[in-house]
């Protein structure tokens, strides 16, 4: 029957194959649209792609110019202008047209068009040819065609812009309201994870988790205001009270940050090319703005970071091939508009609080090396010490500026071998630049050891050194006074640590064992008194990090470091065992750093005289959080202990419900207690092995 | 108090069994040679010897009359617990990785490794009467493992011998009824090999010990999933006391995975868990390797831990143990 139809239908096509609009599978398909169909697909649905391609109006008249200011002259001197057109303006590039407009006598009209092969010509043609004066009497005006359009698009009457609704930034100090003063961290997890932990006691809370959050690292600003995280794009900052964006600043591929002092400025270092012909370069922004200050060139290899500031954020420089170049900002040019050459200059640090840089000169054939204290923006060399048999020097601001100590690496034989110095006899020595006294006096302190690690009392004058060669490292701490030398005022010998960390605030200390040979010992130091608190350890061990306050501590095992066991210890200042938190994958952790005091120095020592007096109170606060806390604990073991006990009493009932089935199996001896059975216990003698005697017998 | 260190063994511990009075302690390992001891002195009473190759496992039945033990000489033992003397033997086609007698110690079984073609089973066994012929007896029960799932790598059998449940080289529970050798149910709480399984004092719960780190409290009847113990390390053996809500887990990282030397790095320690607070209160430190096995003494008043170091070490707990007291 249907293949009838078919058959039928074939035959009605045959005969009135116009009309007939139904598929059949002989002839070729039918792709016309049915009677009364509208379309609905727009073509920019359609092949919006293709579209795009499509020639525009504008796109044969980018290359075209409009000149005004031609002379007017009659067709018989035509050829003449002719030629002084080409002449001026094919020196930019070739027209591929040209045009001279002429009325009904053949004279010119004093304006003609001309087309160049390229954009890029007509725009060049602009730049250089307006305003060209011909003679006296003709100046050309030379425009490009398409400005026209955009001038004429312009409407006559002119309607003020729409203000933008005010968009608050929020509370930039929001973590500082805390009102028990808890400080934050972050950690990252090798998977990217970054969490936000406020420092709470007992046990830290949880205050922001986020996946996926950044590549690699995270960056704490120095006051502690932003966050900054790593993108594949640029650099993100995160601020106020939930950290929310703050800012971004694009730069691809950015593998190095550092913020200014103050938190103005923000400098990114990418190594990887921007454009595939422009090189990578550091951009210094405006934090604030969001705005792209000014860029360099990465030039000559430096450690990271390259610009080193000045503390109030007014200077920034670096050193090039020799050039000691110092900027200023804001208007981000050359300081006096002229770098500073010391041939040999390798390296410069600035004070921590002074518009003063220290920089060391390198010795060369006929001249010692040098340690010059500069005073900027006045240039003034405010002491210059000459230094002999010098292989290297570190220079180590003390956080408060009042001293400044280089440490000289020395030698007493050199030898050259392949464009290399190699040194023998190292030995070093310590030189203290006392700065706020009077024509800044040096002090020396020698070692013969090798040094291991050095670092200042953050406030107050004690220094710190590690020293000798393992297994003998000791440790030895100095204090600088005014008018005086430094004295020794503790050695502490054969300790198996690399690395010393002192509080934020002074007076303590932890001297660590870092990295695969450290062992990760760890000693608690108080040196008002050299009292070593707690001698303890955390195996693995790869960071140190105080609070900013100076109460607790956290050691860290990084991912990047070992992989087992990686994780967090939060340790008080005087190294008791707070809390353990284990991460997988863990990576870094930084404490949110906190601004300085608003507190005057004397309101800052009014507050440490007293302290007794607020004693009682942090304390009454800390034994209730803490019995808070052992409550909660002991309701939850309570309500666990409650459930286990009913789940055990079920389990229990049946257990003794088959006691007769047990019974059974095992000859109906009672075996469900061990003294159950009381029928077959036998009593046995079992000797002890007390002592062994040797008797020798003759 | 000092343990007391019973050292016979040359090789590393497999597994050490407590008789059900706890008067002996049985102990096998990778030196061919099972061993028995005093508990309460730590005298060594004799060796078990015949086996071939690594003794992976033992079991003592309820009156201390028959031990069995199962090895990589691919053969399946069982001996007189007073003489020492091997009453039966079995040949089987791969290495013998578990054995246990029944409850009434009418019955025994063993599972055997999946190598060279041949598939993980469950065979399970007569043994009323053992002599030389026990070897060409078949078996009451064959349980094939399917060779979609993996291995067996421990096993309990409960105490009306109606189920056997079996830990795997995956981290999955089955649990089998042995009139039918069907697989009742199955859970997979685990994520990496279960090496050990121990029944608590009645038999109701049972306590799994997993290389995912973590040990785990199980419902004998359901499979339920009670109680998680973690730590940082591979668990190799747990163990339920019978007086306490206390739990022991002994392990440590993998003698193979240790790149230094350090023993602190490996984690050898035993560490006491409470039952239900699933809290860490205390840790026994002393072996110099993994320790592979663990159990508590019948009494509750002391606990013996195998380690890779070949040492069996027997500790007795002090006073303080019995007097701590969780608060709730």
């Amino acid at each position: 029957m249907a293949k009838k139809k078919v058959e039928e239908k074939n035959q009605q096509n045959g005969d009135n194959s116009k009309t007939d609009k139904e598929a059949s599978f002989d002839d070729e398909p039918n792709f016309s649209d049915p009677e009364g169909y509208v379309d609905n697909v727009t073509d920019e649905e359609l092949l919006g792609d293709l579209l795009k391609q499509q020639p525009k109006e504008t796109d044969g008249v980018e290359s075209v110019i409009v000149v005004d200011g031609v002379p007017q002259i009659g067709p018989e001197r035509m050829e003449k202008l002719k030629s002084v057109i080409n002449r001026t303006f094919g020196k930019i590039g070739n027209f591929v047209n040209e045009y001279y407009p002429v009325n009904e006598q053949g004279h010119t009209k004093g304006y003609i068009f001309l087309e160049y092969s390229t954009p890029v010509h007509a725009a060049e043609a602009v730049k250089v040819m307006n305003n060209y004066k011909l003679d006296k009497q003709h100046t050309f005006q030379v425009n490009l065609f398409i400005d026209f359009v955009k001038y004429e698009q312009i409407p006559d009457e002119w309607t003020p812009p729409e203000p933008r609704p005010y968009e608050g930034q929020g509370d930039l100090y929001h973590f500082l309201l805390e009102p028990d003063a808890y400080d934050q961290f972050g950690v990252v997890t090798q998977d990217t994870t970054v969490q936000i932990w406020q420092n709470t006691q007992p046990d830290p809370t949880l205050v922001e988790e986020r996946e996926n959050c950044t590549q690699v690292l995270i960056k704490w600003s120095p006051l502690g205001t932003f966050l900054s995280t790593f993108h594949h794009q640029g650099i993100a900052l995160w601020a106020g009270s939930n950290l929310t964006q703050y800012k971004k600043f694009l730069h691809v591929g950015v593998q190095f940050i550092d913020f200014s002092p103050c938190e103005k400025y923000l400098v990114t270092y990418s190594t990887m090319p921007v454009d595939h012909h422009e090189s990578s370069k550091i951009i210094i922004w405006d934090i604030r703005t969001g705005l792209e200050k000014r860029s360099f060139n990465p030039e000559g290899s430096s450690t990271w970071p390259i610009f080193k500031w000045s503390h109030d954020d007014r200077y920034f420089g670096r050193i090039v091939n020799d050039v000691l170049s110092v900027y200023e900002t804001p208007s981000f040019g050359l300081l006096d508009k002229k770098s500073i050459r010391n041939p040999g200059i390798r390296d410069f640090s600035w004070s921590p609080t002074d518009n003063v840089l220290a920089y060391w000169v390198a010795e060369d054939n006929n001249g010692p090396a040098s340690v010059t204290l500069l005073e900027i923006p006045n240039r003034n060399e405010i002491r210059k010490k000459n230094l002999f048999n010098v292989a290297d020097c570190k220079i180590h601001w003390q956080r408060a500026g009042d001293y400044l100590c280089v440490k000289v690496d020395r030698y007493s034989k050199v030898k050259k071998e392949r464009n290399e110095n190699k040194y023998s006899g190292m030995y070093c020595n310590f030189e203290i630049f006392h700065m706020r006294e009077k024509e800044i006096p040096v002090d020396s302190v020698e070692s013969k050891e090798p040094i291991q690690a050095f670092a200042w009392e953050p406030v107050g004058s004690k220094f710190g050194v590690i020293h000798g060669e393992s297994p003998n490292i000791n440790v030895s701490f100095y204090e600088v006074r005014a008018g005086q030398a430094p004295v020794l005022l503790k050695k502490f010998e054969k300790r198996a640590c690399n690395h010393l960390f002192w509080s934020p605030r002074g007076q303590f200390v932890v001297l660590a064992g870092l990295g695969a040979t450290g062992g990760g010992s760890l000693e608690f130091v108080d040196t008002h008194d050299f009292l070593v608190m707690n001698t303890t350890d955390h195996f693995q061990m790869s960071d140190v990090e105080w609070d900013p306050t100076g109460r607790y501590v956290i050691t860290g095992v990084s991912y990047w470091k070992t992989k087992v066991d990686t994780g967090y210890w939060i340790w008080s200042f005087q190294g008791k065992i707070l809390k353990r938190v284990n991460v997988e994958k863990f990576a870094l952790l930084l404490w949110r750093p906190r601004p300085p005091s608003l507190l005057s120095e004397e309101k800052q020592k009014e507050i440490k005289k007293n302290l007794k007096r607020y004693y009682p109170q942090f304390e009454s606060k800390d034994r209730m959080r803490q019995s808070k806390a052992s409550k909660e604990l002991i309701e939850k073991r309570a309500t666990l202990m409650e459930k286990w006990r009913n789940y055990r009493a079920e389990r229990m009932g049946r257990y003794q419900e088959v006691k007769a089935r047990r019974l059974a199996l095992r000859n109906n001896v009672d075996t469900d207690e061990l003294d159950a059975d009381t029928e077959n216990v036998e009593e046995e003698v079992v000797e002890f092995f007390i002592k062994e005697e040797v008797t020798v017998l003759e | 108090m000092k343990p007391l260190m019973l050292h016979g063994h040359e090789r590393a511990i497999t597994q050490i069994k407590y008789n059900r009075e706890g008067d002996l302690l049985f102990s096998s390992s990778k030196d061919n040679k099972p061993n028995v001891w005093y508990s309460l002195n730590g005298e060594r009473l004799g060796t078990f010897n015949g086996h071939q190759g690594a003794v992976w496992c033992i079991d003592v039945d309820w009156t201390t009359t028959r031990l069995i033990s199962g090895g990589g000489d691919n053969t399946c033992r069982i001996w007189d617990c007073e003489t020492g003397k091997e009453i039966g033997s079995i040949q089987t086609k791969s290495s013998v990785r578990t054995c246990l007698f029944s409850y009434s110690g009418n019955m025994a079984l063993y599972s055997t490794d999946r190598a060279m073609k041949n598939n993980c089973e469950i065979f399970i066994i007569d043994v009323r009467t053992v002599d030389s012929s026990i070897g060409e007896a078949d078996p009451i029960l064959t349980i094939p493992i399917p060779s979609s799932d993996t291995r067996v790598s421990s096993i309990l059998w409960d105490s009306l011998e109606e189920t056997i449940i079996t830990g795997h080289e995956d981290g999955a529970l089955f649990q089998w009824d042995i009139k039918t050798g069907k697989s009742i149910k199955s859970v997979k709480e685990h994520s990496l090999l279960i090496n050990d399984m121990q029944w608590n004092k009645d038999g109701t719960m049972f306590i799994t010990a997993s290389k995912d780190n973590t040990a785990k409290l199980f419902d004998a009847l359901d499979l339920t999933l009670l109680k998680t113990y973690k730590t940082e390390r591979p668990v190799n053996s747990a163990a339920i006391s019978p007086i306490f809500d206390h739990v022991v887990l002994g392990g440590g990282q993998d003698a193979m995975d240790v790149t230094t030397t350090s023993t602190r790095v490996g984690k050898f320690d035993s560490r006491f868990f409470h039952m239900v607070f699933e809290e860490e209160f205390g840790r026994v430190k002393g072996h110099f390797g993994p320790i592979n096995s663990v159990a508590f003494h019948p009494d509750g008043k002391s606990y013996s831990s195998g380690g890779e170091d070949g040492y069996v070490r027997v500790h007795s707990f002090d006073p303080p143990y019995f007097e701590y007291n969780f608060d709730y």
